[in-house]
């Protein structure tokens, strides 16, 4: 029971300090096409910044302080802007992070 | 040139067959997307088009298309309002697949004076990877004056899979035909394809050496 409990508080808190979530994206094969995504998830009051990437099907969004977007939200904005998410993970890695990460792989 | 010409016509239908869904610009941006479009087709047809996307799936807007004889002295002005609906998408893990209809109704007018009421009706199937890309399309506009389709063939090549925010560069052969005695044969251009962000441009000449240029934007 404790270790339930130790391993739910563990996820909560994760979740609470997750401060970018990364999305794997099907069907990213287009930037003209794919720059629905970003426009969508920017008009999020939650969103700080955003990171598509074709070459990795990454779509990331960096969360403001404190702020979250629910996983059935950003589905729904992904659908919107024609794009099906496949997997969605939350981390507290900074998105300069996940930029570079991104960069270093493409080069 | 009757042997070159056997060929590309291989290559068409080759291409025709094996690739399963072949597109230019889609009509639909995203959700509350709207997209720019401007054509000139080798001095026998101009468009202008605007559309408004409430939905992913659904656009619509309003556009004007000139056609010019390039065998007579026939001319046609379209003026039309148009829906467009995205009827499936296959989001792949490397490739995409569309296919959309879209139908309408206008005004149109002849060289010869005459003018009617007219209605559109088309559909578009496409299918990209980052490298690969293709799509057939056929627009038909019908009145009691006139009628004409035109069908639209192009295969796309990229030199480099470009990023989302990178300069995206293709190489692209259009096959265009158009029934009511507006071209004779297939038209064909090589088109060099640039994108970026949302601004789209392709110009390049057809075999006759026109100028074939279309130029996009999604905002």
């Amino acid at each position: 029971m404790r270790i339930h409990m130790f391993l739910a508080a563990s996820l909560l808190s994760a979740a609470a300090h997750a401060e970018t979530i990364e999305m794997k994206v099907n069907g990213l094969v287009c930037g003209f096409c794919a720059q629905g995504i970003e426009k969508t998830l920017r008009r999020d009051p939650a969103t700080a910044d955003v990171i598509v990437s074709l070459e990795h099907r990454l779509v990331a969004v960096s969360l403001k302080e404190g702020q979250d977007i629910p996983d059935d939200v950003l589905r729904k904005q992904l659908t919107a802007s024609g794009y099906d998410v496949k997997e969605i993970a939350r981390t507290s890695t900074p998105i300069a992070e996940i930029r570079a990460r991104i960069a270093g792989k493409s080069q | 040139m009757k042997y070159l010409h056997r060929q590309a016509c291989r290559a068409f239908l080759f291409m025709a067959v094996v690739t399963p869904f072949v597109a230019d610009g889609k009509p639909i941006a995203y959700a509350h997307g709207t997209t720019v479009m401007a054509e000139y087709g080798a001095g026998t047809m101009a468009e202008a088009q605007v559309f408004y996307a409430p939905r992913y799936n659904m656009s619509f807007g309003a556009g004007h298309l000139t056609l010019d004889s390039d065998i007579d002295e026939r001319s046609r002005d379209i003026t039309y309002a148009r829906f467009n609906y995205l009827v499936r998408r296959w989001n792949l893990e490397s490739a995409q697949g569309n296919i959309f209809a879209w139908g309408g109704l206008g005004n149109g007018q002849t060289d010869t004076g005459a003018e009617g009421s007219t209605w559109n009706a088309g559909a578009q199937g496409d299918y990209e990877t980052r490298r690969l890309y293709a799509s057939i399309k056929t627009d038909l506009f019908d009145s009691s004056e006139f009628s004409h389709r035109i069908d639209t063939l192009q295969l796309g090549v990229a030199p480099y899979k470009h990023e989302y925010a990178t300069l995206a560069t293709w190489f692209v052969v259009q096959g265009r035909q158009y029934t009511g005695g507006i071209h004779s044969g297939t038209e064909w251009a090589l088109l060099l394809r640039l994108f970026k962000r949302g601004a789209w441009f392709e110009a390049g000449p057809t075999l006759d050496g026109k100028l074939q240029a279309m130029f996009m934007v999604n905002f």
